[in-house]
């Protein structure tokens, strides 16, 4: 098809573009916006491939002006000779065009205002029409060779990747086995290639899992754009919060995790054709089950397709797991790496102090310097152990770069900011490195290009866990031969490199070959929950590639048995059942269904989310002052959960009062804002999960009165998904040029500068995914939280910590705030965490406040009475150089102990008290003591069963026969008053008390031990109804599952309970010498006394028993007696 | 996001010469939801993959008008003077076209290898 016929096309010499043969006697002007917007109203119209107004609109003046200047130099060069052609005998190439011109050389052609009849432009010049229409078809030629371009170097890359040579054999070795590993080092490009030719090869249910979530972002967005779908869903990604899957999608990334729930719904998984599932090497708890699982699904499953893709590390060890499955290896591609060996010699004064020597880290930036010219460029990777670790190193180095000024130093490790993290991408100016001082997270996760030398400690800190001591402890190791050669590795991506080893090759030859699975590093509650909701049987005997300690298993099992998540034949109960569910830590898990009971929800959403997530407090605090003093007003002296509750509700407040900037908010207080999107985000999860279990009432569809709101709200949402588009169109971040050493925070990449980053894409997703109002209406209703309220949520999260307790040493008063100590039932002299409100303001725990200039009288809280002992309840604790408790709240001692203990014991008239075998209390009163004692035997017994027929209910309520939406809150409203009444009632009780941690020899001599007598003592109601048996181990008498009457040994009360007053009772007016249980065991089944409590369904009206005397038949002389219960006692010593 | 590039994939487009490969939605001269613009040859055509407007085309390539042969528009393939020719067929008949062209092929024969750069990322 021949060129459209214009007028000037013949024109092979272009000569209406010459400025100097300017023929219109009035001085044309292209820029005028006049001129352009007539020609914009006939060009560019709303169906036009141009539209008038848009950004490619401005690109095409732009690029006109560019080529007008071009074409003006043109003219005037060369432009006379006239090419000769001659008439060719092809007939093809007979009516090529003789005489050249650059327009022919363009396969497209724009239909112009001319062709198309309209109006507008009659007026002006037809030369610059044509102008216009040529610079025009110029325009689009270079849009297309720019696309086509870039399309075609996507290709070259991905061909030029090692693993492109293997695509095909993959696919042959997976049409002939059911399981295939495919191993290739980092770079091979597996992760991206092998679900591009599984697509290319036809599959459209195709899964790929990785143990990240940023990777399952990453890489679907990178596999999109390789395989031109960066705009169609063909490639998404499914993450907790967020997914981009839809009906068309063929390929989904998404996390270990969600697979494994996936298959927790649908066992056999039919979703998919082919799994993959990649970094299987690294060993994280949730592959190595996934592994295991997807063995027994195979033979269920003939038809679905695994791959397994790792580093080339171990590969023998899956492939033998899955019967011999083949192994397709991948070279890496990896430039020669040199490896220099430089051992320490023996730490001289920097083990003394703790930390950690800079200078053989200092040295290696010094041979550099020294070494290579500042023009090879070349970045410095260091890894060191930990965040402590890096900071010395920082200090020091940061020293050397401002002498030298030819280097920025970086932190890098997984507490940063997100903003701090990005800078490491950032490009250092000519002539400077970038050195990047990383924990292992650089080994792995980040990929940082451009790094030619790396520095290696060969250390590494690893949580560890003590399962005795349900411990998780931060320690350092030497790093495995696979770590230390991954990290060699970062050095050779981009060019040859070099690698420094801070020790010998000795000590390489001595590290473990392979890092310790995660399985045999963590606390496995988590795991166990998870295999007994997806039936997998006993854990103990599941096929695990490698199977975890039995001890961890053990501690596991009975630790799910305490928590009640699993019943005594280790079946799931309901609230296990439920808990499973959660994404979260049993103990948070345990709050959230507790809080929902009591109508606590929405508080309780927050402070689960709250802890579920990493602190939101930055390091700044400590070294700015006014970060502190800012966050003051937010800190809670409850604790830890209370504080951060009232940060999240702050910054709710914040967000949604429009005009103030939420992200300044939080940088002048040392918040991490990222974390509290985080926790909005779980907090909506958890909702949604309560609701769905019918634990919380659905909320309404909050829609909006009248129609203008609800427009206008559409509105809202639309420029806000038009925002999020923009952000993502424009690739997010650019990289940026660092700037040379400053201050410490030495860095480019500043939030809130630059024009572009006025859109706060953060906010803008946060807007889209919540309701601010809703969550305005939820949080502000919790921010004035009832004292009552308060006193329950605090009861409500004691239940869910414990036994996570902590009792003060008691000389803490005397102490310096930051030497606080505390001590767990196995871990004694723990700390607290500095961002602790109880480490800036231990008065908190202390059972009287300090009054200025008192003696020393009473210096220490050392066995003395008072009512106000408290307990810290804590979510972890964490140990690196010392234990520190993570996340406190504080919680009234005695009422604790005594609604939470799954061991209580007591002395004969229950004023000594041992819970848990480590924790004595001595009360004044043995009156008071049993009737808190008899008070939160009733008390458990109706919270637990509240609970346990709100969880069957809505274990019914899961498989309904009929549809039962209209039945109103799970259990009775009334009930569940009367018990919050009667908890806060209980909490408020004050009964001075003595508390203190039992030594380890009370502890081994703390019973009295099995007695010959075998029929029970009878204080009918004492304990509610429940008979009493001996206990065989502690001695004394089992009155419930946790509360052991008169099983302590002990030398100073042997008469205590025999010592009778006269005493009227008020009710009856019963009169006779009583001793403290007999009065108790009277009032509590006096028939006259009124009913303190309704009787609950499970508990059972009370027996009504006038008499205190019971028939008693002595084992040892065989005779039968009416005795009370003292006078068995004193019967039973007779026979001593 | 209903995903133009696989509403209609016609098939996959394969250089002849070079084994680019790309799945087409369209063959012709008329690219759909376009008005305004029309092609000087028969092309294959997919949406523009680097682009979230809907009506923006990529022309991959067409067949060479000596030859037959498809090929993709890359400059090492194929060019263009009023019909497609694949670069083999011009170097056989160099003499039939403007010096312009030979000019331009005699610089391509130097070709620049550049190294495909990767943005850093984390995997």
């Amino acid at each position: 098809m021949p060129p459209p016929r214009t007028k000037e096309g013949g024109d092979p010499r272009g000569r209406h573009w010459d400025p100097g043969e300017e023929e219109a006697p009035e001085k044309w002007d292209w820029n005028c916006p006049e001129t352009r917007r007539l020609f914009e109203d006939a060009f560019f119209r709303d169906e036009d491939y141009i539209r008038q107004g848009s950004e490619e609109c401005q690109k095409f003046w732009a690029f006109f002006e560019r080529l007008q200047r071009f074409q003006s130099l043109k003219a005037t060069s060369k432009r006379e000779k006239d090419p000769v052609c001659r008439k060719h005998s092809v007939p093809a190439l007979a009516d090529l065009p003789r005489t050249y011109d650059p327009r022919y050389r363009i396969n497209l052609s724009v239909l112009g205002p001319d062709t198309r009849g309209s109006r507008g432009l009659g007026r002006q010049p037809p030369e610059r029409v044509a102008e216009f229409r040529r610079a025009l078809l110029h325009y689009l030629d270079f849009g297309q060779k720019q696309a086509f371009g870039r399309l075609a170097k996507l290709q070259q890359g991905r061909a030029g990747l090692p693993i492109a040579q293997y695509g095909n054999r993959i696919l042959q070795t997976l049409k002939g086995h059911q399981v295939v590993v495919v191993a290739g080092d980092t770079g091979c490009g597996k992760s991206t290639q092998v679900p591009q030719y599984l697509l290319a090869a036809g599959f459209s249910h195709v899964a790929c899992t990785q143990p990240r979530r940023i990777a399952c972002i990453s890489l679907a967005k990178r596999v999109s754009f390789e395989s031109l779908s960066q705009y169609g869903s063909q490639v998404g990604y499914q993450i907790r919060f967020e997914s981009t899957r839809t009906a068309a999608t063929k390929i989904v990334f998404l996390t270990v995790g969600l697979l494994l729930r996936q298959i927790q719904r649908e066992p056999s998984l039919p979703q998919y054709q082919v799994l993959i599932v990649d970094e299987v090497h690294e060993r994280h708890l949730h592959n190595d089950f996934l592994l295991g699982v997807l063995r027994r699904l195979l033979p269920k499953r003939p038809d679905l397709k695994v791959i397994l893709m790792s580093a080339t590390i171990n590969i023998s060890l899956f492939s033998s797991y899955f019967g011999g499955a083949p192994v397709v290896q991948v070279p890496g591609r990896l430039f020669p790496i040199t490896v220099v060996y430089q051992p320490q010699e023996a730490e001289p004064a920097a083990s003394k102090s703790g930390r950690l020597d800079p200078r053989p880290f200092l040295r290696v930036l010094e041979a550099i310097d020294g070494k290579y010219p500042p023009e090879e460029r070349g970045d410095v990777l260091v890894f060191l152990s930990g965040m402590a670790e890096i900071s010395s190193v920082l200090e020091a180095a940061q020293t050397y770069a401002g002498r030298t000024q030819r280097w920025v130093v970086l932190p890098l490790h997984s507490t940063l900011s997100v903003a701090d993290q990005d800078k490491v991408f950032d490009v250092a100016p000519p002539g400077v490195r970038k050195c990047i001082l990383s924990t292992n997270i650089a080994e792995t996760s980040v990929t940082i290009d451009g790094i030619r030398f790396v520095v290696d400690s060969g250390k590494v800190k690893e949580m560890g866990y003590d399962p005795q001591a349900k411990l998780q402890r931060l320690q350092e190791f030497w790093i495995s031969q696979a770590s230390a050669e991954q990290r060699k590795g970062r050095a050779g991506r981009t060019g040859p490199g070099v690698c420094f080893r801070l020790y010998a090759e000795s000590d390489y030859d001595a590290f473990a070959p392979y890092p310790v699975p995660e399985i045999r590093r963590v606390a496995l509650d988590a795991l166990v929950l998870q295999m007994k909701s997806m039936n997998v049987g006993d854990p103990r005997t599941f096929p695990f590639i490698e199977p975890p300690p039995p001890a961890s298993l053990e501690t596991a099992i009975l630790y799910l048995r305490d928590q009640g998540a699993l019943d005594s034949s280790e079946a799931l109960t309901p609230i296990g059942s439920l808990l499973a569910q959660l994404p979260v830590d049993v103990v948070i898990g345990k709050m959230l269904i507790l809080g929902s009971m009591f109508h606590l929800a929405e508080p309780v959403l927050t402070i689960a989310a709250a802890l579920s997530v990493q602190s939101p407090f930055t390091r700044s605090a400590q070294s700015h002052p006014e970060c502190a003093t800012a966050r003051r007003p937010l800190e809670s002296d409850q604790g830890d959960p209370f504080t951060l509750f009232n940060v999240f509700n702050a910054w709710v407040q914040v967000k949604s009062e429009r005009s103030r900037n939420s992200r300044k908010w939080c940088r002048q207080r040392g918040i991490e804002e990222h974390r509290l999107y985080e926790m909005a985000n779980l907090r909506r999860q958890f909702k949604e999960l309560l609701e769905d279990h019918g634990l919380l009432a659905r909320a309404q569809a909050a829609t909006p009165g009248d129609s203008y709101r609800r427009l206008q709200e559409r509105r809202e949402r639309r420029a806000l998904y038009h925002l999020k588009r923009q952000h993502e169109e424009g690739g997010g971040r650019r990289r940026k040029v660092l700037r040379l050493q400053e201050d410490l925070d030495g860095g480019s990449s500043d939030e809130d500068r630059g024009p572009g980053d006025s859109v706060d894409i953060q906010d803008v997703k946060f807007q889209l995914r919540h309701s601010l109002d809703q969550l305005q209406a939820a949080t502000s209703s919790a921010q004035d939280l009832t004292r009552d309220q308060m006193a329950l949520l605090k009861l409500v999260l004691g239940r869910g910590l414990y036994p996570q307790l902590a009792v003060p040493d008691p000389f803490n008063s005397s102490r310096k705030d930051s030497d606080q100590m505390f001590h767990t039932q196995s871990q004694q002299g723990t700390v607290l965490h500095p961002t602790c409100i109880f480490a800036s303001s231990p008065e908190a725990l202390h059972t009287q406040e300090r009054k200025a200039g008192a003696g020393q009288a009473s210096r220490d809280d050392k066995d003395k009475m008072s009512s106000k002992h408290q307990l810290l309840a804590f979510v972890s604790l964490l140990e690196t150089n010392k234990p520190y408790l993570v996340n406190c709240v504080r919680v009234p001692a005695l009422q604790s102990l005594l609604l939470f203990s799954r061991s209580l014991d007591t002395n004969g008239d229950c004023s000594r008290l041992v819970a848990d075998g480590w924790l004595e209390l001595q009360l004044a009163e043995s009156e008071s003591a049993v009737r808190l004692l008899a008070a939160s035997v009733r008390l458990r017994a109706h919270w637990e069963s509240a609970l346990d027929r709100q969880l069957a209910r809505e274990a019914q309520r899961r498989w309904p026969e009929v549809d039962q939406e209209e039945e109103a809150a799970p259990v009775d409203h009334k009930e569940v008053a009367d018990l919050s009444r009667d908890l806060l009632q209980f909490a408020a009780s004050k009964v001075p008390y003595s508390l203190r941690r039992l030594t380890g020899l009370e502890v081994q001599n703390l019973y009295v031990g099995p007695q010959t007598i075998t029929t029970a003592p009878s204080l009918p109601g004492l304990f509610g109804s429940s008979p009493l048996s001996p206990h065989p181990t502690k001695g004394g008498y089992a009155v419930t599952d946790f509360l052991t009457y008169n099983c302590l040994a002990s030398d100073t009360d042997l008469y205590s309970d025999c010592l009778r007053t006269f005493w009227t009772c008020p009710h009856c007016g019963l009169h006779m010498p009583l001793t403290p249980l007999e009065r108790m065991a009277h009032e509590n089944t006096c028939p006259e006394a009124p009913q303190d409590s309704p009787p609950g369904k499970n508990v059972g009206p009370l027996p009504k028993v006038s008499a205190l005397q019971r028939p008693y038949h002595c084992e040892v002389c065989g005779e039968d007696f009416l005795f009370t219960p003292t006078d068995v006692l004193r019967h039973r010593g007779r026979h001593l | 996001m209903e995903g133009e590039a696989e509403r209609c994939p016609l098939g996959v487009f394969t250089c002849q010469l070079c084994a680019l490969t790309a799945p087409y939605s369209y063959v012709g001269q008329k690219p759909p939801d376009t008005h305004s613009v029309i092609l000087l040859e028969e092309s294959y055509i997919m949406k523009d993959p680097f682009t979230s407007d809907k009506d923006r085309f990529l022309v991959l390539g067409s067949k060479c008008s000596l030859c037959s042969r498809l090929v993709c528009v890359g400059p090492e393939c194929s060019l263009f003077y009023s019909k497609r020719f694949c670069l083999p067929c011009v170097q056989e008949n160099m003499d039939a076209f403007p010096q312009e062209i030979r000019q331009d092929l005699e610089k391509r024969k130097t070709p620049s290898k550049r190294p495909a750069s990767q943005p850093g990322s984390r995997t």
